[in-house]
């Protein structure tokens, strides 16, 4: 029996039967449940992400099961040749879950990495944008949704939000704009700003290639996370295509920053969580058990408030300062003015995407 | 003393230096006493919070003990491979010298990204990988080129015809070689292994690929914890990690006596 | 023979081992031997390298996220077509051969101060702020920097005063030179330095009581017998730019990358393995060859052993 948990009959039955092992969380089976791993390494990025689903998600798996729970906080994208190797070799994978991007996760699904999850109990009750595209099974499973916003300086525009993804190609702006330096989250919004339509990716992308070569002649900055939120603060952007949580984050700490969704939209994408193969059994199984906690609705409240980010869990509700927001969809109407690109068509044109977003900005 | 003397112009030369050197480490230094959430110059307000936070960091602690532990796994390894490497070249004339010298190189032109991806696979292959030590070794081979190079860069102390003498008077080669040869790049040794010891200690890419979340250094720590604002908590271990260099060097020098090696004849 | 210190029975006993372990036959491979440990820490990269090899020869395929099982160059084929990477390899070169020559101008005059300074505080206190900036990891030099060259930072606030300015410093390709000299310069005067230290101070003195001016004893005495530590610098300085991935990060703005973070983002962001490798094989050789070339140039080879007889 674990200490650390409050009493509970079905645990004193079954932790009596020999397992010592508790079924949280209504289980998956009733058979005799693994037994315990000591830990569970969850991958997580820094900061107030890991906060955020400390908060939501390990503490009360931690209270509910006495598995601790341990973080490595590597990038995904720098986590990913790791957990490939270690599969490769046949090696234990570095992490028991994985909080990735649906992107990176769907490259690694596709490579058949990911344990399948469909026999999550949690999972009837998600809204559609929880179930990867283009699988059969569940190899990961989307936690939140979140929007690339126009995030701008309010001392630039202190009347009114910029309504159009245009103002990048306002002179007046010219060296005080920024993107990833990947590109990443602003291909369709170029390509409806540029005249063309989202339903042309991949096809035919003209249009967001020369709107993405007139940005070039903008001298914009490419960067990270961190670097708009420094930018705006030490006032060396005015404008930045970055994700919401950024610059909700920038905004609570005293930076003079706020967004918009221009009319033309902007690309929504999701992150996601998945448990990679190799690992023993018991481990495999306690693993799934924290992925199926995070899906639960009391779990995703805490995590994505902390987050600002819609979860995929029905009925949560968004934090005061995001109600009403355009870039925290609840309504049919918002999620209509959002671009969404398949996962499975941008994994697979990546590279392409990525070498001409570079041909232009290095040149 | 003359505007365009040398003199004039070093010390000139010098005061940019020092302050291009200094300039972005006070920035941090400042940034470290803020009162809010996020790092900011100058700081709002002063307060020690992001001290305590950090000294009281279970997880920094330890993971600032395996860098201590990377380091001198680093040095102990880096610092006889190099310099006796350098001694052997420097020392014989070698065939092939040419190629060696551009082997023994390889460590800086690999790009790190390559060397730390080829490190995880070998480590991989021969399951040490999520051990201490391979990061220490992997540290040392990267940095290896400092640690030739500081004691090449040292041979003009040695003087072929004190060894020989020394050899002709009967001394055996061993104690020619502790008695004749090392001191006299000795000042080479020193740099070379200091500068192998703080590299190791601030070494992040590389390691990023050889550690897990039981083996995280603190440099690999700082790298990861940042996602969307910089908290002044990593200024304040910038700070920490200064002093206790600083503190490291001193007591380097009341034990060796840095003067010593860096002092002309 | 009880009145034999202790130490000198232990170095009997460490020769006896040695000419046991290493006889006098072998002693014309001495050198190799030196360098044996040496040879095999570096071998564990060459491990890397084969591997990189055989992987730069596969084709990522973009449906399954595996590489091809037949071999092709197409990877090596995408680097001569994409005009991306020329550029960036240039960049790469243009800058470590600028940053090498800029670096050696400001860490010469440093070094010489360090060792011939007769205060030895103020020699410590060079010698510490060589080391101050290692400790400020890459995302929060980044903040340090922009606090510094921004466009309010403390830079443009000065020149502000003098009426000058606002210039745009940070985040354009002369800040990503400068960044990479702030960071080379301690490695400069730290090689550089021990070889100031084997310099007789008397010949200096010499050169300037026969008349010289401190400028022609610079150029004609001190510079040249500095040789052996200019050589490793210019050498360390040169390697270590040209395959740079940090500092295009924190000062490039994104738009002046080098060639190693063409690297990075082969492996890190489209996982792409096989371009990742012939990108980093690649660099490793172009960086090879002109290591060999300057060495060839600087008179390396001259680096060994300087002819017998001279000074002391």
């Amino acid at each position: 029996m674990d200490k650390r948990k409050p009493f509970d009959r079905r645990d004193f039955l079954l932790g009596a039967a020999a397992t010592a092992a508790t079924l949280p969380f209504g289980g998956l089976a009733f058979a005799a449940v693994p037994a315990k791993p000591k830990e569970l390494i969850v991958r997580v990025w820094g900061g107030e992400w890991k906060d955020a689903i400390d908060s939501g998600v390990s503490k009360s798996f931690t209270a509910n099961t006495g598995i601790a729970i341990k973080y490595d906080e590597t990038e995904d994208n720098e986590l990913q040749p790791k957990l490939w190797a270690a599969v490769k070799q046949k090696r234990r994978p570095p992490v028991h879950v994985n909080w990735d991007t649906t992107t990176n996760a769907t490259k690694s699904a596709l490579r058949n990495m990911g344990e399948d999850l469909s026999d999550l109990t949690n999972l009837p009750g998600l809204l559609p944008v929880a179930k990867p595209l283009g699988f059969d099974k569940w190899p990961l499973v989307n936690v939140y949704s979140y929007v690339y916003v126009l995030a701008y300086s309010q001392e630039a525009f202190p009347k009114a939000a910029p309504d159009s993804w245009n103002v990048l190609l306002d002179p007046k702006y010219k060296g005080r704009i920024a993107l990833y330096n990947d590109g990443i989250g602003f291909h369709p919004a170029a390509q409806v700003a540029g005249g063309g339509k989202v339903s042309d990716i991949p096809k035919n992308m003209k249009a967001c290639w020369d709107f993405i070569a007139k940005l070039k002649s903008q001298k914009p900055l490419l960067g990270e996370d961190p670097d708009f939120t420094n930018w705006f603060q030490k006032g060396e952007i005015d404008l930045a295509c970055t994700i919401v949580t950024n610059a909700r984050g920038a905004k609570k700490n005293g930076v003079k920053v706020a967004w918009t969704v221009p009319k033309e939209g902007a690309k929504m994408d999701t992150d996601a969580l998945w448990v990679p193969k190799g690992m023993p059994a018991n481990e495999l199984y306690w693993a799934k058990q924290y992925v199926n906690h995070a899906l639960s609705k009391e779990a995703q409240q805490v995590w994505c408030d902390g987050l600002g980010l819609p979860g995929v869990n029905p009925g949560i509700k968004p934090p005061d300062d995001m109600i009403g927001d355009s870039a925290y969809p609840t309504k049919d109407e918002d999620f209509k003015r959002l671009l969404r690109v398949p996962n499975k068509v941008q994994v697979e044109n990546e590279k392409e995407w990525f070498g001409r977003f570079k041909q232009i900005m290095q040149g | 003393m003359k505007l365009l003397s040398p003199r004039a112009v070093f010390a000139a030369i010098v005061g940019f230096n020092l302050v291009a050197l200094a300039l972005p480490t006070l920035v941090i230094l400042g940034a470290s006493f803020t009162e809010g959430n996020m790092i900011v110059f100058p700081p709002e307000g002063f307060s020690l919070r992001w001290y305590e936070k950090v000294l009281g960091s279970e997880s920094l602690q330890e993971a600032f003990g395996r860098s201590l532990w990377v380091s001198l796994i680093c040095t102990a390894a880096g610092v006889p491979a190099g310099a006796l490497a350098a001694l052997g070249m420097a020392r014989f004339r070698l065939r092939f010298s040419g190629v060696l010298q551009i082997y023994l190189l390889l460590p800086f032109t690999i790009p790190l990204i390559a060397s730390g991806i080829g490190l995880m696979l070998f480590f991989g292959e021969i399951g040490v990988l999520g051990e201490l030590w391979p990061v220490g070794i992997a540290c040392a081979v990267i940095n290896l080129p400092f640690m030739i190079w500081a004691v090449l860069a040292s041979v003009n102390g040695l003087d072929p015809d004190l060894e020989n003498a020394a050899a002709n008077c009967g001394a055996p080669p061993v104690q020619t070689f502790l008695t004749v040869t090392l001191p006299a790049v000795m000042p080479g040794v020193i740099t070379g292994g200091l500068i192998l010891f703080v590299l190791a200690f601030n070494e992040f890419l590389v390691s990023l690929l050889l550690t897990d979340a039981h083996t995280v250094t603190l440099p690999v720590s700082i790298y990861n914890s940042i996602r969307s604002i910089i908290t002044p908590d990593l200024a304040a271990v910038s700070v920490v990690y200064i002093v206790v260099a600083g503190l490291a060097i001193v007591l380097l020098d009341r034990i060796v006596g840095l003067e010593v090696f860096l002092r002309s004849k | 023979m009880s009145r034999y210190p202790i130490t000198w029975r232990l170095l009997d006993l460490v020769e006896a081992v040695a000419a046991l372990l290493w006889p006098r036959a072998l002693h014309r491979y001495t050198g190799w031997l030196l360098l044996l440990p040496a040879i095999a820490l570096v071998g564990l990269l060459v491990a890397g390298l084969a591997y990189m090899g055989d992987s730069s020869l596969r084709l990522l395929d973009t449906e399954t996220f595996e590489q091809s099982e037949d071999y092709t160059l197409a990877n090596y084929r995408d680097l001569i077509e994409k005009p991306t990477y020329f550029t960036v390899l240039m960049r790469s070169t243009g800058a470590a051969t600028l940053v090498t020559v800029l670096t050696l101008v400001l860490a010469f005059p440093y070094a010489y101060s360090m060792v011939r300074t007769r205060s030895a505080w103020r020699r410590k206190l060079l010698l510490v702020s060589l080391f101050l900036p290692f400790f400020i990891g890459q995302v929060v030099r980044a903040y340090g920097w922009l606090v510094v060259l921004g466009k309010t930072g403390i830079v443009n606030t000065l020149l502000a005063h003098l009426g000058l300015g606002p210039f745009k410093m940070i985040y354009t390709y002369p800040s990503l030179v400068f960044g990479l000299v702030q960071y080379m310069l301690p490695f400069a005067v730290l090689l550089i330095a021990p070889a100031i230290t084997a310099i007789d101070e008397e010949l200096e003195a010499a050169s300037e009581s026969l008349g010289a001016t401190g400028w022609r004893t610079l150029r004609h005495v001190i510079l040249p017998l500095a040789k052996p530590g200019l050589v490793a610098s210019a050498v360390v300085v040169f390697t270590l730019t040209i395959t740079d991935y940090a500092m295009p990060v924190v000062l490039g703005g994104g738009t002046n990358d080098f060639i190693a973070n063409a690297v990075y983002d082969a492996f890190f962001r489209i996982s792409d393995n096989g371009l990742g490798s012939a990108l980093a094989l690649t660099l490793v050789v172009f960086a090879s060859t002109l290591v060999a070339v300057m060495l060839g140039l600087m008179g390396a080879g001259t680096l060994g052993m300087r002819p017998s007889g001279r000074g002391r």
